[in-house]
């Protein structure tokens, strides 16, 4: 299918011009970053351009940094070039975790970090990682206002965020981990690399080889990744890190406690066993990479 | 409702005039009768089967829009080939019978060159994961796993010459 | 020196085809061009069953750029509705009345109800938004057993019930025979050691080729010039020409040259190309439309859902004596021209004896209507879901014995060919059991066995499972005329030019089966030239002699038969006038071509291939008593029995019991194709089919909710197995030349998906078998195990 008409199409070489062009007041602006997601809805015509600004050729909005200690990257990094960091995230391994299974080698020479986090998908891997690895979202209004927004305030239910009408996310700050941190995303889908049935990420904290506290997020829920509050709590009481019982009732915590909707493909019981299974998986994985095991 | 874009198509500037909701493969295809770029969905940008280098780097040419193209760099199929010569993946093809019908075939080669450009010693499993956005209904894939397997090593063996 | 030529036949001579479709210049219905064409766009139905009440085409006919828009109310006077005689088969059913719009109600989300048509295909896609359809909702039955009950909705005006499609398969032809054959079912059963009953289901799902449809048409004052992707363009001339009231011989159907697939999708009659060919007439200009996957996706492609109630009696030692099975099918709307969905599960329910030696049979099959897409080919047509059933019942027979599925299974092979089945098919002459004996070498199933008890001492759990399937190669005649009301011949034109070149001309449109190679290799062979030189033209009704098409395997037996019929006509002719030329009075068969050459007997050389046929053509002069300067020959090939291929399949897979996850080690595909034309294209062909089976089994699966909306009209949502998702697989043979081809070749690869569901499913439960879990539905996915292996832990 063929989108509705498109009345512009912008391409600013910066920020500034970005912003000013959304923030003209005439309304119905809409960003393309990796079009990944957003091709689908103009073509399938759930979604319509009056004036279409093109992300793409805005340097300052791509990059992987080292910030204070901690991992700034720019709205516009693709999830190729995350992938490409795999073993060199440090407490983030997560983050390239899912960007190596994101769709498929062309979505991922394409597909954006922040445009997955501002198009927040019920099935999306980088939110969840995102939210579990309790990440702040930088963005510019069009008034050129600088905001940073933590993850959980950022993600308000299925394909809704707090980005106001005009603001570009600009960067996704992970903040400095303390030593001794590590994080893991895995997902399961009906064929490889599919859009997630579940996805879990698991970033966790230790001491002396023991889980201190940590993260729990899911995808695959009905209103977007959701934290689980009993897994984290078992994980802030500690247990050793590789106490396989502790790790398989934290993740069971997890399961009971979150409710994926069932659907034509996939029972709500075995999705809340996919919770389970991965959640064990990623919570072993992540203790062992924060222990450097 | 038209905007005026340069590009350059297997290594030829074109310019043409094109409404900005113009997909990029219908640029391709209609525009520049280039039809060895294939399109296998409606807009979910599954199979494939529209796969082109931009810039040298594989995309789904029906997740983009023809001007997002402007002053880029697009190559097809029909431009892979250099002074007469098969690419060694076009040959491997052939000679692994990596094709049937060779509707997917397009794409897969464009994923494939893009794939051993980054990765020239890869592993099958790499093979098969880096061939995921690409689907094949005849073939059962074995024997298009082979053949990039073999031009990958052709291609190393050429430039280790 | 003599020339010897190398055979071909017989040897991975690379591709032909390849050369286009690796650079970007293969031909496939989109990509041909043709000026001033308008583009169509359907406007379909967003509801299961609903009243139409009004349609308001106002606002999209005055879109600038729209050419017109059409409903039901402008074209039921004006096209005669299906069935008409070239799409009725001859088969006792109701063949629901319907035109290529929905005329009073609609049937099926996703159903034609408008056409817009516009000069931009952008802009038909607006215009068809704009579309505007009044419904009344009626009560939506998606469940076959549903549709049966009293009170169901009934489909179609005129019809008591939702039965399309009735029929027993086995007794005789009376309902007298068929009762007293039952009756002697029934004392099998009552008197046998052990008998099961199960019911066996495989969801809705199908074999949707890469490139959806097509169809670009042009009324002239010459004709009528269609372009479409089809798999039969002589019978859609046929079609098109009862339907339009021109003659045969001004329509003219090509199949592109390229086809993106088919695997029987493209086979029927559908109801949009007859739109097409109207808009073209009416409108005067060219018309083009190419299918959406969307489209694709929810209005073709559907096949399988069927529902088997089997029985088996058996003695102790595993030994079938008898069989029964209740079959019904989910036909769909049933409004689909030649195949009208329930023929599928009609051959479907004549092949469930399979290639085992089954003495009694009761087997019956009903064809429903339901508010979905009706049932269109898909490859293993109709047979895949009682091939599941009756590959999963050996293995459940096999657990209740106590012995190895492997074993049962061989007990029961077929031994005796040729063959009738109790349902009346044919078998011609095979060696089913040199088939399976080599499948077990194969998969060494002894040392798997030690594996497996190794494997589970560690906690691991491997097992393997089999599945096997006869399959028609090519469909006969006599078979195909009260199947569908079609021949079964295959056909080829050969003709050679005044310079020595070579064309072959077949009916038949080929989807990548590699036919320009096959038959280019057969003529090669026959007669002594390049196989680069020899030109394969297909699918285009002028210039083809009439073919049935591709489809049914028909490609290996009956259309490369034909061409070699034909080339060896030639061949003597050739001959006979070389050796006239040169005062020689030997045989024509003593005479040898090769290397471009004809060879005497005696070693000579004759003269060139070139020479001659310029000589024939040219310079007729002084040709042998009777002969004339004709070099190109017609022949039609009908076998004197119906041939069949036989596969038996081998599935290894590991499953976790704890998570219901299972991963496939391998596939092993042991088979019986006769003389094989060229073994690589063999070998591509039988991986392609075990790809399709495991992906029906495991991920594809057509999705309607209660409603009736379809929630699979995506690729997305429609998941087909990917690169990362298939098995290494390995295709073995042990071949019997068959008796009934020129050649000795058979048919081959289309029923090879059916057999592998079954083996994964063995496979998945011989994995578990210490946890005694049993699946006897598709697909067959880690939540269904998990929940499997619940239910069996729960006892
Ligand atoms: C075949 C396929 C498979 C996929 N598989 C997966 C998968 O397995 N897992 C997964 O997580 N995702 C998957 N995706 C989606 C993919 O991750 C997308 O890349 C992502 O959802 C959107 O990123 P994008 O850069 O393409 O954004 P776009 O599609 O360009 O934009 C998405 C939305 O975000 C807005 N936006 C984009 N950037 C910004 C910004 N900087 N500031 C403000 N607003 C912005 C846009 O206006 C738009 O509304 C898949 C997509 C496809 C086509
Ligand atoms: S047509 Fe582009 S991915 Fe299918
Ligand atoms: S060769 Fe037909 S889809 Fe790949």
């Amino acid at each position: 299918m063929y989108p509705r008409p498109i009345g512009e199409y912008h391409r600013p070489a910066s920020l500034h011009e970005a912003l000013q062009l959304a923030g003209s007041g005439r309304g119905g602006a809409i960003y393309i970053a990796g079009g990944m997601s957003l091709m689908q809805a103009l073509k399938s015509r759930v979604a319509e351009a009056e004036r279409l600004i093109d992300l793409n050729h805005i340097a300052e909005l791509r990059g992987i940094a080292e910030e204070d200690g901690g991992l700034t990257i720019g709205a516009m990094t693709r999830h190729r070039d995350l992938a490409a960091q795999a073993g060199r995230l440090g407490a983030y391994e997560a983050i390239a975790d899912a960007a190596a299974h994101v769709g498929d080698r062309q979505v991922r020479n394409r597909g954006t970090i922040g445009g997955s986090l501002s198009w927040n998908y019920v099935a999306a891997c980088l939110p969840t990682v995102a939210l579990g690895c309790g990440a702040v979202v930088r963005s510019v209004g069009t008034s050129g206002e600088r905001v940073e927004t933590p993850i959980d305030a950022f993600q308000k239910g299925a394909l809704t965020t707090a980005l106001e009408e005009g603001e570009i996310v600009t960067a996704i700050h992970f903040p400095r981990a303390p030593a001794g941190a590590g994080s893991a995303y895995r997902k399961w889908g009906i064929v490889h690399d599919a859009l997630p049935v579940i996805g879990v990420c698991v970033h966790v904290q230790t001491a002396d080889g023991r889980i201190t506290g940590g993260r729990f997020a899911v995808t695959g829920l009905a209103d977007g990744p959701a934290r689980s509050a009993r897994a984290e709590a078992q994980m802030a009481q500690g247990f050793a890190a590789t106490d396989a019982a502790a790790i398989s009732a934290c993740a069971a915590a997890a399961a009971e406690e979150l409710s994926p909707p069932g659907d034509a493909w996939v029972s709500a019981d075995y999705k809340k066993e996919l919770i389970a299974q991965l959640g064990r998986e990623m919570l072993a994985l992540a203790a062992a990479r924060a222990t450097g095991g | 409702m038209a905007q005026t874009i340069r590009v350059v198509v297997n290594g030829r500037t074109v310019e043409r005039s094109v409404p900005e909701r113009m997909l990029l493969v219908d640029f391709i295809r209609d525009e520049l009768g280039l039809t060895g770029t294939h399109q296998g969905c409606t807009y979910e940008g599954v199979c494939g089967a529209c796969t082109v280098h931009l810039n040298g780097e594989a995309v789904k040419s029906c997740m983009m829009l023809a001007v997002q193209a402007d002053g880029e760099e697009i190559t097809t199929i029909e431009g892979l080939a250099r002074d007469g010569a098969l690419h060694p993946v076009q040959k491997a093809f052939n000679e692994h019978h990596a094709l049937q019908c060779g509707y997917c075939t397009s794409g897969m080669i464009m994923n494939a060159v893009d794939f051993l450009r980054t990765t020239p010693a890869p592993t099958e499993a790499e093979i098969r994961h880096a061939l995921i956005g690409n689907i094949c209904r005849c073939t059962g894939y074995q024997n298009i796993v082979a053949a990039v397997a073999a031009a990958a090593a052709a291609m190393r063996a050429r430039a280790a010459e | 020196m003599t020339t010897m030529h190398k055979p071909l036949i017989g040897t991975s001579y690379r591709r032909r085809e390849d050369a286009r479709l690796t650079t970007g210049f293969g031909q496939f219905i989109a990509d041909i061009p043709v000026a001033n064409a308008l583009h169509a766009k359907f406007v379909r139905s967003d509801r299961a069953h609903a009243r139409i009440r009004r349609i308001d085409v106002a606002r999209a006919r005055a879109l600038p750029g729209v050419a017109a828009v059409l409903t039901g109310e402008d074209i039921r006077e004006v096209i005669p509705s299906l069935p008409n005689r070239s799409t009725q088969p001859l088969l006792p059913a109701h063949y629901p009345r319907h035109w290529p719009l929905a005329v009073g109600k609609v049937r099926f989300h996703g159903e034609p109800v408008a056409v817009v048509v516009a000069e931009d295909k952008y802009v038909a896609a607006d215009a068809a938004e704009l579309v505007e359809i009044d419904y009344e909702d009626l009560p939506v039955v998606t469940d076959p057993e549903a549709a049966l009950k009293p009170d169901a909705p009934i489909l179609h005006e005129g019809m008591e019930n939702n039965i399309i499609f009735e029929m027993t398969l086995t007794g005789g032809f009376t309902p007298e025979e068929q009762a007293a054959n039952a009756r002697e079912v029934d004392a099998i059963f009552a008197a046998a050691p052990h008998t099961l009953s199960r019911r066996f289901r495989v969801h809705r799902c199908g074999v949707t080729p890469l490139e959806t449809r097509g169809v670009v048409a042009d009324w002239t004052r010459s004709g009528l010039r269609v372009w479409m992707s089809t798999q039969r363009p002589h019978i859609d001339r046929l079609v098109f020409s009862d339907l339009f009231a021109i003659p045969q011989n001004m329509v003219h159907v090509s199949a592109p040259q390229d086809q993106g697939g088919a695997f029987g999708v493209k086979a029927p009659v559908y109801r949009e190309p007859i739109m097409i060919v109207h808009l073209t007439r009416l409108l005067g200009r060219p018309v083009r439309w190419i299918e959406s996957r969307e489209e694709h996706l929810m209005a073709v492609s559907q096949e399988r859902d069927q529902i088997h109630d089997l029985e088996i009696a058996a003695d102790d030692e595993g030994r079938i004596l008898a069989l029964r099975d209740r079959i019904l099918a989910d036909n769909g709307d049933s409004c689909e021209g030649v195949f009208w969905g329930f023929v599928m599960p009609f051959y479907g329910a004549a092949m469930v004896p399979n290639g085992y030696a089954i003495p009694k049979c009761d087997i019956h099959v009903r064809a429903v209507a339901t508010n979905k897409s009706a049932l269109s080919p898909a490859r293993a047509f109709g047979t895949l879901p009682g091939r599941f059933a009756v590959d999963r019942m050996i293995d459940i027979l096999a657990r209740k014995l106590g012995k190895d599925p492997a074993e049962v299974r061989r007990l029961n092979i077929l031994r005796e060919l040729p063959h009738v089945s109790p349902t009346g098919v044919h078998y011609d002459y095979s060696d089913y059991l040199k088939v399976w004996d080599k499948l077990i070498e194969t998969v060494d199933l002894a040392g798997f066995r030690r594996e497996q008890a190794a494997a589970r001492a560690e906690g691991r759990h491997i097992g393997i499972g089999f599945g096997t399937s006869v399959h028609a190669s090519g469909v006969a005649s006599v078979a195909l005329v009260p199947m569908e009301g079609q021949p079964g011949y295959g056909s080829a034109t050969v003709k050679i030019d005044s310079r020595g070149t070579v064309t072959v001309l077949e009916g038949d449109a080929p989807q990548g089966q590699g036919h320009e190679t096959a038959m280019s290799q057969v003529v090669a062979d026959m007669l002594g030239v390049d196989p680069e030189a020899v030109i394969v033209r297909v699918g285009d009704s002028v210039a083809t002699p009439f073919a049935s098409g591709t489809f049914g395997a028909r490609g290996g037996s009956y259309t490369a038969s034909a061409v070699a019929l034909a080339a060896k006509a030639l061949r003597s002719k050739l001959a006979r006038i070389a050796l006239h030329d040169a005062r020689r009075n030997e045989e024509p068969d003593s005479v040898t071509f090769a290397g471009g050459k004809l060879i005497a007997g005696d070693g000579n050389p004759l003269t060139t291939f070139a020479d001659i046929a310029e000589r024939v053509i040219m310079r007729p002069l002084d040709l042998p008593e009777g002969m004339d300067a004709s070099l190109e020959h017609t022949a039609f090939f009908e076998a004197d029995f119906p041939m069949m291929s036989y596969d038996a399949v081998a599935v290894k897979v590991e499953a976790d019991p704890e998570t219901g996850r299972f991963r496939i080690l391998d596939v092993t595909v042991a088979a019986d194709v006769g003389n094989i034309i060229n073994p690589q294209i063999v070998e591509g062909q039988t991986h392609g089919g075990i790809v399709q089976g495991l992906s029906n089994a495991m991920f594809e699966e057509f999705v309607y909710d209660a409603n009736g909306i379809q929630l699979s009209s995506t690729l997305e949502a429609y998941k087909i197995a990917n690169a990362a998702d298939v098995p290494p697989m390995h295709v073995v043979h042990a071949n019997t030349p068959c008796r009934h081809t020129p050649l000795g070749t058979r048919g081959m690869g289309e029923g090879t998906p059916g057999p592998v569901p079954g083996a994964l499913v063995n496979a998945i439960c011989d994995a578990l078998a210490p946890f005694a879990v049993e699946i006897d539905s598709l697909p067959i996915r880690p939540d269904r195990l998990w929940q499997a292996l619940r239910a069996a832990s729960a006892g």
